[in-house]
C-alpha cells in the first residue's frame, strides 16, 4: 500500500509537472521567435542557443521565465524574479530563504541597487550547477566570484595560505569565501552567532587545532557562548591567514606580540607573554614535556588521593554498619 | 548532657567564610572547566554569564586569601605570643602529622577488616589532619596558579607564557581534587557515617559532649582527665536554636556540595 501511494504521488507529480511545462510553452510566442533577435550576435541580451540548451536550464522555454514578454517586438521588460521556480518547498528553496535572510539580501530587500541578485553570482541564461565546472559557482571560481564586489577581500585572500591552495595549485580542498561566510546565508560580519559559528567552520579542516583550542581558556568561553575572548580569526587573520612559518603571518615571532596586543586583549603582552601554547596538547610527551611531567604528576596525585580514601571510605563505611547491626541485635536481646 | 569546647570560635567563623567560599569557587569555576557539559551554559548564566562567574569566581578567591592568611596570622599569635613558643610540635595538641598517625591508619584500616580493635584516638585523628594539610596544599596550588591566570600579563614579563598552560592544568585538575575530596570523602568522614548522620554541628558550634569526646577520642579524654583540664574546658550545651541553623547551615552545604558533584561526574565522564 505504502509503496502504491509512493508511486501514485509520483505519478501525479510528473503529470502535473509536464502540464505546467506545457503550459508555460504554449503562450503564442516560441522560443526560436526569441532567437531570431537575440540569438544573432551583437544584439542585446544575446543568448548562444546551444550554450543555452547545454545549461541547467536548457529545456525551458524563453517565456517560462520572462513572463512579462508576450508579443514581439517588446518594450523594456522587467528582470525575472527566480522566485517563480525557487520558491519555498520547491527545488532549491531553502537557498532562496538563507539569500533573504543574508546581507545581501537584506541590502536588496531595502533597495540598494549594489546588492547582488541571483544572477549577479549564477548569471543570467548560461547557468550551470555549482559542481560543474564551468560554472562561475564552482569552488575553484568562488574568490574570483566575489573578487567582482570585494576587491580588497580577494587580494586580501589571494595572498593567504588557503588562496593560493587554491587559485595556484587548484586544490578544491582550501577554505574559499563560502566556507566561512556560509554561501547564501552570508551573516552581517558583526553578528555573534556567526563568530562562534565561524570556529566550528575552521575546526571541520583544522580538527587538531580545534581541539587544542578548546582545552584553553579562549576556546572555553567562546564554546559557552561569549565572543569577547581570541577566536581563530582574531590571532590569525581573517582574509590573509598566512602559514605559522611565514614572518608576515600575525602569529609569526616578529608579529606575535603586536597581535596578543590588538583587540584591547592583551595590551601589556611581552615577548616572553606571547611562549603562551594556544594550541597545547598536554599528552604530547614530545612536543610539550613540561606540560606532559604535570600532567602525569596532577593525574598520579588524584588517582593516588581519590584511590586511597575511597577505599578507605569504604570499608569504614562497611565497618560501621557492621557494628551498628551487631549493637542492635544486642539491645534487641 | 556536660558539653566540652572543642573548636576556638576564630576556627568555626573561618571554616564558615571557607565553606561559602568553596562553593563560590567550585561553582563559578566548572562552567569553564566543563564548557563542553550540557549544563555548562545554563550554570554560567546563573552568574549573568562568563563575567559574572569570572567576577564570584573571583571575590570567593579574596575570601580564601584572606581566610588562609587570617589563620596563618593567628597560628603564630597563638604560638608565639599566647604560648610563648612553649608548644610541642608533636605533642596530643599538634595538628601535625606523626608516626602515630602512620599507626593509626594501619590499625583503622584492620579494625575495617575486621582484624582488630579499633585504634584509640587523640585530640586530632590522622584524617582531620589531612584535611587541614590538604587545604594548604590546595590553596597553595590552586592559589598560586589562579594567580597566575587573573594576572597573566604581570607574571608574563618575567615567566615564559607556557606557565598559563601549566597554571590551568594545576587549577583544573586541583580544583577536581579538592572538590572531588570535599563532596564525599570529607562529607562522609565528618557528616553522613553512620555515627554522624546527618550532620555533625561541632564545627559550628564548637562544642562535642563528653560521652562523645570519651567515647570517639579517649586519649585527649585521658590527658584532659589527668591533667585536671577537664573542667577548664566545660561548658554548658549549645543551644536548640544554634544547634538547629548550623544543622540547616551545613545540610544546605551538603545538598549544594552533592548537586555539584554530579555535575561534575556528569562533565567528567559523559563529553
Amino acid at each position: 500500500m505504502d509503496k502504491l501511494g509512493r508511486v501514485i504521488i509520483q505519478v501525479v507529480s510528473i503529470l502535473i509537472y509536464s502540464a505546467v511545462l506545457f503550459l508555460t510553452a504554449l503562450p503564442s510566442l516560441a522560443t526560436d521567435d526569441c532567437y531570431s533577435c537575440h540569438g544573432r550576435k551583437g544584439m542585446p541580451f544575446y543568448v548562444d542557443k546551444t550554450l543555452y540548451e547545454g545549461s541547467v536550464h536548457g529545456k525551458f522555454p524563453c517565456t517560462a521565465c520572462h513572463l512579462d514578454i508576450v508579443k514581439y517586438p517588446h518594450g523594456k521588460t522587467s528582470r525575472v524574479d527566480c522566485i517563480i521556480c525557487h520558491f519555498t518547498g520547491n527545488q532549491g528553496a531553502p537557498r532562496v530563504r538563507d539569500f533573504r535572510l543574508s546581507v545581501h539580501g537584506k541590502a536588496l530587500a531595502v533597495g540598494n541597487t549594489a546588492a547582488p541578485t541571483c544572477q549577479d553570482c549564477h548569471g543570467s541564461h548560461i547557468i550551470y550547477l555549482a559542481r560543474d565546472d564551468r560554472s562561475d559557482t564552482a569552488r575553484l571560481k568562488i574568490p574570483s566570484l566575489c573578487s567582482r564586489c570585494h576587491l580588497k577581500e580577494y587580494d586580501d585572500y589571494r595572498r593567504s595560505i588557503h588562496g593560493k591552495m587554491l587559485l595556484e595549485r587548484h586544490d578544491a580542498r582550501a577554505a574559499t569565501c563560502f566556507d566561512c561566510h556560509m554561501e547564501h546565508l552570508i551573516p552581517k560580519t558583526d553578528e555573534e552567532t556567526w563568530k562562534l559559528e565561524l570556529i566550528k567552520q575552521c575546526g571541520r579542516c583544522h580538527t587538531e587545532q580545534m581541539n587544542t583550542y578548546r582545552k584553553t581558556f579562549h576556546g572555553k568561553v567562546t564554546r559557552l557562548g561569549y565572543t569577547t575572548v581570541a577566536k581563530c580569526q582574531d590571532c590569525h587573520g581573517a582574509h590573509m591567514v598566512l602559514a605559522i612559518k611565514d614572518p608576515g603571518s600575525t602569529v609569526s615571532p616578529a608579529n606575535i606580540v603586536n597581535t596578543c596586543r590588538s583587540g584591547n586583549c592583551h595590551p601589556k603582552a611581552t615577548t616572553s607573554f606571547t611562549k603562551f601554547y594556544a594550541h597545547a596538547e598536554e599528552s604530547n610527551r614530545a612536543r610539550y614535556p613540561m606540560l606532559y611531567y604535570v600532567y602525569m604528576f596532577m593525574t598520579a596525585l588524584l588517582v593516588c588521593v581519590f584511590g586511597f580514601f575511597f577505599m578507605h571510605t569504604f570499608l569504614w563505611a562497611y565497618r560501621s554498619l557492621r557494628e551498628r547491626m551487631k549493637r542492635g541485635k544486642e539491645d534487641l536481646r | 548532657m556536660t558539653f566540652v569546647q572543642r573548636l576556638h570560635p576564630f576556627h568555626r567563623i573561618l571554616h564558615v567564610f571557607m565553606a561559602l567560599s568553596f562553593l563560590g569557587l567550585v561553582a563559578s569555576g566548572m562552567p569553564l572547566k566543563y564548557s563542553h557539559a550540557p549544563w555548562a551554559e545554563w550554570l554560567v548564566r546563573l552568574f549573568g554569564g562568563y563575567e559574572g562567574a569570572g567576577l564570584v569566581h573571583r571575590v570567593c578567591a579574596v575570601v580564601t586569601f584572606g581566610y588562609f592568611l587570617s589563620h596563618i596570622i593567628y597560628v603564630v599569635y597563638d604560638i608565639a605570643i599566647v604560648r610563648h613558643f612553649k608548644f610541642d610540635i608533636f605533642g596530643p595538641e599538634s595538628i601535625v602529622p606523626g608516626i602515630r598517625d602512620i599507626e593509626d591508619i594501619y590499625h583503622n584500616l584492620k579494625w575495617f577488616l575486621g582484624e582488630g580493635p579499633a585504634p584509640r584516638f587523640g585530640r586530632w585523628t590522622y584524617w582531620e589532619k589531612f584535611d587541614y594539610w590538604a587545604v594548604f596544599w590546595g590553596v597553595g596550588m590552586i592559589g598560586v596558579s589562579g594567580l597566575t591566570l587573573w594576572f597573566p600579563e604581570f607574571f608574563g614579563q618575567f615567566l615564559p607564557g607556557w606557565i598559563f598552560n601549566i597554571a590551568t592544568i594545576i587549577h583544573s585538575d586541583e580544583a577536581l581534587l579538592a572538590s572531588g575530596f570535599i563532596f564525599t570523602i570529607h562529607f562522609f568522614n565528618t557528616h553522613l557515617r553512620p555515627e554522624k548522620f546527618p550532620m555533625d554541628t561541632v564545627i559550628f558550634t564548637g562544642k562535642m559532649s563528653l560521652e562523645e569526646l570519651r567515647h570517639e577520642r579517649p586519649l585527649e579524654y585521658r590527658r584532659l582527665k589527668e591533667g585536671d583540664a577537664l573542667e577548664q574546658y566545660e561548658t554548658p550545651a549549645p543551644s536548640v536554636m544554634f544547634i538547629l541553623v548550623s544543622g540547616l547551615f551545613g545540610f544546605a552545604a551538603v545538598v549544594i556540595g552533592f548537586f555539584l558533584l554530579i555535575l561534575i561526574i556528569t562533565g567528567q565522564f559523559f563529553s
